[in-house]
């Protein structure tokens, strides 16, 4: 089922949509993660598919996309990395949650186009089921799932809220997975993974 | 459900005797299985995996992200559906032009519903199937729908007045009971199971004390994370549908039958699925016939074709739990025996039937010799209901515990004192004395509000009860032994996020004397042995007992090949610790793998079907639940501290994801009881709430202490002695809350979700009394 390597085929046949509009979405969420336009005005994608240089977990990839593809749909439905998952794609459960440059975001908010030029994280970036990370291994062993749909969302965040601070209490953890929501129910035995693999990890490790 | 009501002679019967109960008072009790089954587990079984506290085995898959889930699947050459749905509540469809969305490039298909008459919003009106999602969304905004628009109402209340606009002519109305219909309202109906007793009349004029209150409930929806969807591809005759659903069967026969097909040619494949809580029963929805819908268009374009619905939709048309509105009589003694029971629900299921909440009013407290449950079905202009973990059980048990709460404060006794002298349960008389202990039952305040300061703490509890659903046949299971030692299973149940899957590898480990992780389980796959929807906390009660057989056939014929290698007789050996060894003389032994090497063929297959349901130490679960909640009576704001469940599945099989459905369970219940609420705009009969923010769900930083705690009880009926879990830990939770809450402030909120508004408003109204 896993796509090829060489990433994705460009989407053929769409149709022209309104150039103002595309234009003034990008432009928008440009500004928003910092990178000025310029005097010229802002750089201007689309509206049919695009090539975008992306760096995901350490590797180029390439995607060809609309310039409104959200980073998540680019990430599920043109590179098969389907761990983030879109449950409400407004930005209110975390379960697309993944790291720019290390910090958590949701990536159902930022356009794939933004994310050129920045390091992006997804949870098949964090460890695999052979070699888990430590905060993968705490929420298997303590139970921190039941259907698990929200789990890749929960691990992201937790592994960004133990860069940040290794040794959390627990209200930090709280605070720290507070865009998450887990349907099932599991927060108790969420928060119990975190804090257990805050001790069991030795912090220098735990830098990167 | 529960028995086989067989009116044939009876089956023969193979009789055993098993230690039933709990520990703590045991009793010999004699059952009789059908012939061919095997002694069931009981508490004085030495089990070896099962009731340990096993990490799933798909964890590793699904914490890296590798699960496919059905929204993770995709296919060369796939199409994304996108469904267009009606935007008013009530009308008759006058045209639906698609003629825009097809000439938009992209678009491979297009479906429009046969139905004229509209009576939600959110209603099947049309759909696309087109390149990408993008597109497949555009195109749906290019659909034109035409509505000549009729009267509606969507309050339950404004529902039930004369001269309400009427959501069904009375020759229309879908599957309901033979109840009177009047209006809107199709009632009273009285339930089945313990709807009524004696004579409430009666038992009312001799009690000493009476109590009377009215409460409401809203619509919950059930927003399970991965919404409803499916991925349907044709090869020839042959169809496939990926389903993120709870009954891979319904699927499969529903579609068999809209499609006019061969059950025959039909796969559906559910291997890892995004929760349900019983919105995924159907073939599609309640509401929507998406995976037709998704069949049709893959047809028309010849491509395989996914749609998975989006949260808007989740919530308008995938069902949800009725709104109620419940008025509970009691009648008591002065020394709080119970004389009376009346319970009469006003519920909506939208424009579905089956709202009844009175489920655990017939059922509680069966030594009261007078009850009467009344039930109404309301119809409105909203989206149908579904069943909802335990459904109409919580409500219900909302509006009994609170009552039975306001008849303690009446009569001046404990409450839990109060129940325990009406208990009928053996199990839940153990599990008061448990649960008190876990809570510090003794920390409850006397008087009601009595502590002083604007932040204050209280204590409350309350019952629930469920029952024992178990399919008794037409459930299957195969076991394979393979010469290299690797065993797997094979079963066609889905795991919804139970533990279902592991549970099974379990029982399969512990007859074969292996650890779980020798067993590979294969789940979800409509062309396995035969499973059963997983509804009413059925699964694994249903299932593991035909595990355990076709396990234990697979045993005995490994056995078979080994005792020769041991020098002794096949029904002399036993397994343990991945050897076979013989019983009286363990130092006699041969490794799994060695055993299995000598196999005279290179698999040992052992298929199996699910024997009878039979006696059962109690046919109802027992559970019961304490709440400690600290209220800010300044600004109205309810903070669970903790909550204990203390409940009954029979003989756990694992015990680390047992827990783990009692605590989401208490999770959910305090989502309810604090947050949930569907709303509907009354002016434009659309949702104001139709996502995951003002549709509050619990979060993180609303959690609390939660403590689950099970109380082992054989037999349940089973050679594996489980029962469910999944649904009886929700009943108690919103009266525990709400009870914890007066008992916190001497404040009394009927009306839920407890949102600071209606905390206030209960906190002056209890002031002016």
């Amino acid at each position: 089922m896993a796509k090829p390597p060489d990433d994705d085929s460009p989407v053929s046949g769409v149709s022209r949509r309104t150039f103002l509009k595309t234009a003034g979405v990008g432009a928008a969420a440009t500004s928003l993660i910092g990178a000025a336009p310029g005097a010229a005005g802002p750089t201007v994608l689309g509206p049919d598919a695009v090539p975008l240089a992306l760096k995901i977990n350490g590797a180029p990839r390439t995607v060809t996309v609309e310039p409104r593809v959200t980073l998540l749909r680019a990430l599920r439905n043109h590179l098969d990395l389907t761990g983030a998952k879109e449950i409400c794609d407004r930005g209110s459960c975390g379960g697309c949650t993944v790291l720019l440059d290390g910090k958590p975001i949701a990536s159902c908010l930022m356009l794939a186009a933004d994310a050129v030029g920045h390091d992006i994280t997804t949870v098949e970036g964090i460890g695999t089921p052979e070699k888990m990370s430590p905060v993968q291994a705490a929420f298997v062993e303590a139970d921190a799932l039941q259907c698990g749909f929200c789990t890749p969302g929960f691990v992201v965040a937790s592994t960004a809220l133990l860069r940040q601070n290794p040794s959390p209490t627990l209200e930090q953890v709280k605070d720290g997975l507070a865009g998450n929501i887990c349907r099932c129910g599991t927060y108790s035995r969420v928060f119990e993974a975190v804090l257990k693999a805050a001790k069991a990890t030795p912090v220098a490790g735990r830098k990167a | 459900m529960s028995q086989d009501a067989s009116p044939k002679p009876p089956e023969p019967t193979v009789t055993y005797v098993v230690k039933a109960g709990h520990a703590s008072a045991p009793q010999t009790m004699e059952v009789h299985a059908a012939q061919g089954d095997i002694k069931p587990w009981d508490l004085d079984s030495k089990l070896r995996v099962v009731k340990g506290r096993q990490p799933r085995l798909d964890g590793p898959l699904k914490v890296t992200g590798r699960a496919k889930y059905t929204f993770d699947i995709s296919m060369p050459g796939m199409l994304w559906g996108k469904m267009v749905r009606a935007t008013v509540p009530a009308a008759e469809i006058v045209k639906i032009d698609t003629s825009k969305a097809e000439k938009l490039p992209g678009v491979k298909a297009v479906w429009t519903t046969e139905a004229r008459a509209v009576r939600f919003a959110g209603q099947d009106v049309a759909a696309v199937a087109a390149i990408s999602p993008e597109v497949a969304e555009d195109a749906a905004r290019l659909v034109e729908v035409t509505y000549d628009e009729r009267p509606y109402v969507t309050d339950l209340q404004k529902a039930m007045e004369e001269g309400a606009p009427t959501v069904y002519n009375p020759d229309q109305i879908p599957d309901s009971p033979k109840a009177p219909v009047k209006g809107n309202v199709v009632g009273p109906i009285v339930p089945r199971r313990g709807g009524q007793r004696g004579d409430i009349a009666k038992g009312l004029a001799e009690a000493d004390v009476t109590v009377e209150s009215t409460y409401y409930v809203p619509v919950h929806t059930h927003s399970p994370l991965e919404t409803h969807g499916v991925i349907a591809k044709w090869e020839g005759d042959q169809l496939t549908i990926w389903s993120s659903t709870q009954s891979i069967s319904t699927v499969r026969e529903g579609m068999a039958e809209y499609l006019g097909i061969d059950r025959k040619n039909v796969t559906v494949i559910t291997e890892h699925m995004g929760g349900g809580f019983g919105s995924k029963l159907g073939a599609s929805a309640e509401g929507s016939n998406f995976s037709g819908v998704a069949c049709k268009l893959a047809k028309q374009a010849g491509a395989p074709v996914k749609l998975m619905l989006d949260r808007h939709e989740e919530h308008l048309c995938t069902g949800n739990a009725p709104a109620a509105l419940m008025t509970v009589r009691l009648g008591a003694k002065n020394d709080g025996t119970l004389t009376a029971i009346h319970h009469r629900s006003f519920g909506t299921a939208g424009i579905a039937g089956g709202a009844g909440t009175g489920g655990p009013s017939g059922n509680l407290y069966a030594n009261t010799p007078n009850c009467l449950v009344e039930e109404h079905d309301v119809f409105t202009n909203a989206g149908p209901a579904a069943p909802l973990r335990a459904p109409g059980h919580s409500q219900g048990a909302f509006a009994l515990e609170s009552a039975v709460d306001e008849l303690a404060e009446k009569l001046g006794l404990d409450p839990l004192e109060l129940r325990r002298k009406n208990e009928s349960s053996p199990v839940r008389r153990i599990q008061y004395d448990v649960g008190a202990k876990a809570i510090g039952w003794e920390r409850r305040q006397k008087k009601a509000g009595e502590a002083t300061g604007t932040r204050k703490r209280g204590l409350g509890m309350a019952n629930g009860n469920w029952y024992v659903f178990a399919r008794g046949s037409g459930v299957g299971a195969e076991v394979k032994i393979h010469r290299d030692g690797s065993v797997e299973v094979f079963q066609g149940s889905q795991d919804i996020g139970t533990g279902f899957r592991t549970a099974m590898a379990m029982v399969v480990a512990e007859e074969l004397g292996l650890q779980t992780r020798d067993v590979t389980p294969h789940v979800g796959d409509s062309r396995w042995p035969e499973g059963v929807g997983s509804g009413g906390s059925n699964t694994t009660n249903s299932v593991a007992p035909a595990v355990r057989l076709a396990a234990h056939d697979a045993r005995a014929k490994l056995f078979a090949v080994a005792a020769p290698l041991l020098g002794a007789k096949a029904e002399d050996l036993d397994a343990a610790g991945g050897k076979i060894f013989v019983a009286a003389t363990p130092a006699k032994s041969i490794g799994f793998r060695q055993a299995a090497a000598k196999m005279p063929n290179e698999v040992i297959s052992a298929v199996a079907e699910r024997k009878k349901q039979y006696e059962t130490y109690r046919q109802d679960l027992a559970g019961t639940q304490f709440a400690e909640v600290e209220v800010d009576t300044e600004t109205g704001n309810v903070r669970v501290i903790k909550v204990v469940s203390v409940n009954d599945c029979g003989i756990p099989i694992n015990t680390l994801t047992t827990e783990s459905q009692i605590i989401g369970a208490m999770i959910q219940g305090v989502s309810w009881a604090l947050f949930e609420n569907r709303i509907l705009d009354r002016n434009v009969g659309t949702m104001v709430n139709p996502n995951l923010e003002a549709y509050k769900v619990l979060s993180s930083k609303d959690m609390f202490e939660a403590v689950p705690i099970i109380t082992e009880i054989a037999n349940a009926g089973n050679n594996t002695s489980a029962a469910g879990i999944g649904e009886p830990p929700i009943v108690p939770t919103l009266a525990a809350i709400a009870n914890a809450v007066y008992n916190a402030t001497g404040a009394r909120v009927r009306s839920l979700p407890l949102t600071p508004d209606r905390v206030l408003a209960a906190l002056a109204a209890a002031r002016r009394a």
